[in-house]
This record gives structure tokens, sequence and C-alpha cells, in this order.
């Protein structure tokens, strides 16, 4: 799998890529890019760079679930 | 860090761990073995409590002129046990002794508490840090 | 058999108390309440908002240090016990956020708070009558009004400090008419709980439930409660002269003041922190005793906001008498 080329959305999921409906919610994956820390979201089948300045270290966000802790 | 699911609150204003229907707590304190048949000599074991009741007890129960001995300990400090003996010369029993004890105790603070709350209201002192 | 404590230069001694029926022929120690009442005294040097510096003479040490003890273990106050994190993406982990708001001291009373029951399922275990939700919700953003200049972080960014005053009281039920005037809030609201950059944020809640500091310090009322004894300051042979100026040095100032003829006497021995200085010139040797009245109490009750410190102490005292009352009333059973 070419984890780096670009590849273009064929016709099919042209209609839902442009606009922005993610067709599973599995899918809306939320990282942080290491550099400018921006948070995005990515599908599996993308590359895995930043959509703003490119760099390839992505964070995964943390979870949206609420974590109980004593104050001990 | 581990609590146990049922925590002992012994100083409250109402008891809460009496479980048994008639309000009574069983476990608080019991007769160890080594007891006299006449009652004047006798070991107590107490839960949940640690040096704070056991040597203000010992202090006040010692005061008894028919008590002959006195002493509690501590068997272990990682179990809040207090194990309190208590001699008579015979007069009294030792389950006497240990109530006659209680009640001097509970004497000395009701007295503690009259005498400060007294100093209190009487306002005569300073409120700045000298 | 003297109520002083002898101070050697490397011993102490007479610590035992002798106060027992038996102990000598002349004095009849037996417990009596009139002779207790007769010889109690409590005198007040000072209370403010957050200290209280008070003498206990005419009891025993097992009493006094039963209060003592009380006061740092046994009396009841409220503190955050269970944090929940909907989000923290500050660099300070959940678990040592929480620690840390745990710590804080609460200006709630105690008594408008019942003890939860642990025998309660989870979900009905907090109500309105035993806990006090708090939350924290706050977010670091850039501040655009920033002075050119000033490279401080309060100027650069917005909400860069975390500060127990962020913490925010949500009154749940009853609690709206209850704590209407008085709401709840940190006794110290310049606590710094964590450091933000922009784009770091954290949401939480806070549940505050009534402990005693044996369970966790947190729950402790006072930072510390303390008790010193009278120090006692014995000029055996007249001290005069250059000597006495010595002698004075040897005390803190207020100890030790000098008559017209030159002559050292103890003007006030309660300032004295018996640091035993004087016990190091061997020109005073013989000439000075040191010791401390074996009766005679000086607490000192730090609170740390929640209650005033009067009423620490008098809570201390009600629960020895709650707990001579329990047990009083306890059946006794056999071991089996």
């Amino acid at each position: 799998m070419s984890r780096e080329g670009f590849v273009p959305p064929t016709t099919a999921n042209l209609g839902n890529a442009a606009s922005g409906i993610q067709s599973l919610k599995n899918y809306g994956v939320k990282y942080v890019c290491a550099q400018c820390a921006v948070n995005f979201s990515l599908s599996p089948k993308e590359p895995v760079r930043c959509k703003e300045c490119g760099h390839r270290v992505l964070y995964k966000a943390r979870t949206k679930r609420m974590v109980q802790f004593e104050a001990r | 860090m581990s609590e146990p699911t049922q925590q002992q609150h012994p100083n409250e204003e109402q008891p809460e761990d009496q479980e048994m229907d008639e309000g009574l707590d069983l476990e608080k304190i019991k007769l160890l073995p080594g007891a006299t048949d006449d009652g004047t000599a006798a070991s107590f074991q107490i839960i949940d409590e640690d040096h704070t009741l056991g040597n203000a007890l010992r202090y006040i129960i010692m005061k008894n002129p028919n008590v002959e001995f006195c002493g509690y300990s501590i068997p272990h400090p990682s179990e809040a046990k207090l194990n309190i003996r208590i001699q008579t010369y015979g007069d009294i029993t030792a389950v006497q002794a240990l109530h006659q004890g209680l009640d001097d105790l509970i004497k000395v603070c009701t007295h503690v508490e009259e005498e400060f709350s007294s100093k209190i209201t009487q306002r005569d002192y300073s409120t700045e840090e000298p | 058999m003297s109520n002083i404590v002898g101070i050697e230069h490397d011993r102490v001694t007479n610590t035992v108390s002798t106060d027992f029926p038996g102990y000598s022929i002349e004095a009849n120690n037996e417990f009596d309440i009139e002779e207790f009442k007769k010889k109690f005294q409590i005198n007040i040097s000072y209370i403010t908002e957050r200290t209280a510096n008070f003498d206990l003479i005419g009891i025993d040490t097992s009493i006094a240090n039963a209060f003592r003890r009380i006061m740092i273990a046994e009396v009841p106050s409220v503190a955050a016990e269970h944090v929940y994190v909907f989000n923290n993406t500050s660099v300070i982990q959940d678990e040592v956020l929480a620690h840390r708001i745990g710590l804080i001291p609460l200006k709630v009373d105690p008594d408008t708070l019942t003890w939860v029951d642990q025998t309660v399922d989870e979900k009905d275990r907090f109500t309105d009558d035993n806990t006090i939700v708090l939350s924290l919700d706050v977010v670091c953003t850039k501040n655009p009004n920033a002075v050119p200049g000033d490279n401080r972080a309060e100027n650069l960014y917005r909400n860069s400090n975390v500060y127990a005053k962020d913490l925010k009281f949500e009154p749940q039920g009853r609690q709206t008419e209850t704590f209407e005037k008085n709401p709840v809030v940190p006794c110290d609201p310049n606590i710094l709980l964590a450091k933000l950059r922009p784009g770091q944020e954290i949401s939480l809640r806070v549940h505050c439930i009534l402990g005693i500091g044996s369970d966790h310090a947190k729950f402790s009322p006072v930072s510390t409660a303390s008790y010193r004894l009278l120090p006692v300051i014995d000029i055996l042979k007249p001290i005069a002269g250059s000597d006495a100026l010595e002698f004075q040095k040897c005390f803190p100032s207020g100890v030790i003041d000098i008559k017209e003829n030159g002559e050292a006497f103890v003007k006030d021995a309660r300032k004295d922190t018996v640091s035993r200085e004087v016990l190091r010139h061997e020109k005073f040797n013989g000439k000075v005793k040191l010791g401390r009245q074996r009766d005679h109490f000086i607490f000192n009750v730090e609170s740390t906001g929640a209650m005033p410190p009067e009423e620490i102490f008098f809570k201390s005292v009600r629960v020895l008498r709650n707990k001579a009352e329990y047990l009083r009333n306890c059946p006794i059973g056999n071991l089996n």
C-alpha cells in the first residue's frame, strides 16, 4: 500500500468527500499534529500526514470518555 | 489506598455500625480469656480504637483507688485493636471499674467543654497574633 | 512529687506523672471531679481567624494528647474525593491533578453534610445531603491584547494559570437554599493547580464528601495542632552584672530581664523555647535549673480555614466524649 502517494478520489466517493459527510462514524478518529498542534480527523485509508503542515508524526487525540479518579 | 467497603466512623453522633435490630454494636468491646471467676481481673479488647482513647482511659481508671493494675496495649499497629487489662483489689469488678472510668472521662470532657465555652464567651483575649 | 520535668544538658528527669492513688502517703490522688474542677483552668492567649493559642492547666498528658490526636485525625471535615475528568489536555496528568484538587481545603461547615453511606449502590450514593459538587472548566487561549515586549505567561495567554478559585460550586437540589448565604469556596483562592498553554483545556467535576484525617490527610481540619509544656526557669544563685547580660542572651528576648541592681530575673518563662543554650556555658553551672511544668499545656491550633480553630478544639473534646459514651453503652461480648 503506498502510504505516501496521493490517491485522487474516485467519482463514486467524490460526492461524499466533497460534501464532507463521513459515511461511517468509526472513521472519525481524531489526531493531533506534533508540529502545528492542529486537530483533524483521519480515516483508515488516508495517508498519515498533517492536513496543514504535512508533518508525519501524529498523536491520537485524548478520549472523549469520562475517567474517574480518587483524589488520593 | 485500600479502603474497606464499610468505613467505620466511631466518633459520629449517631453510631452507624449497629447492624443488629436492637441497635447494639456487638463487636466493639469483648472480654478476653484470662479473667478471674469473680471478675475482679479481666482483659478487654476494643476494636477501632488506639492510643487516643487507650491512654486517656488508662489514666482515669488508674485514679480509681480500687484498681490495683490498669494497662493497655495495641497488639499490632496494623490492626486497630486495643487490649486493656484491669485488676482490682476485690471491692469492685473489672467491668465496674471500666464503666466508672468511662463515666469519669465523660465528666472530664464535659467540664473541659463548659470551661472552654465560658472562656470563649468572656472574650477577654486578643484577636491578633503577638 | 513535684510536677516539674527536669531538663539537664543530656537528659530529662521526672517525666512520669505521679498523681495516682497509692503513690505517696500524703496525697490522695483519687479521681474526684470536684478536685479536678478546682485545679483545672483554661487561659486563652489569642484567637485569630486561623490560629488559636490557649493554655490548659491542671490536666494530665494523656487527655491533652487525646485532644491533640483527635484534632488532627478525627474531627470530620469536607474535601474532594471523586474527580470525574471529561477532558484534560494539559501537561499535568489526570491523577496528579486529582490529587492536588483533593488537597485543597474547602470553606464548608462540616455540620451541613451527612456521612456518605458506603453500603448504598454507587449510583444512589451521592445525594444533595452528603455531597458537594464542584466543577472546573478552563481553556487557555492566546491573548489578543498582549502588551508587546512582556513575555510573561499572564500577559501572553488567557487562563494560563489554573487557581483554586476557578473551582465553581454547583449547588444540587436543596443546596441552592442552604448554601445561598455561604457558597462553597476554597479557603485559599490562590492555590496554583495547573499551568496551561493555548489549546490546552481542563474540564472536570468534583464530588466532595465528609471524611476524617485518619483516612486521608486531606480531611484533617488543622494544618497542625500541637502543644508544648510551660517552661520553668529557676535562678538558684543570683546572677548580676555582665554575667546577667550574657545570661539574658542565652534566652529569647523577653524571657529574662535585669533588675535595677543588675540582677537577672525571669520575666516571662512562657516565651522561652527551651533551647538549653544556658546549659552550654560553664559559668552558669549550678546557678540555673531548667524544667517544664508537667500539667500546663500551651496548645497551638492552626486551622486550614474550614472551621475557626476554637471550634475544632470544641469538636475534639466532643469527639472524645462521644467515644467514651459509645463505649459505655456497648455490651461486652465474648471473644469466640
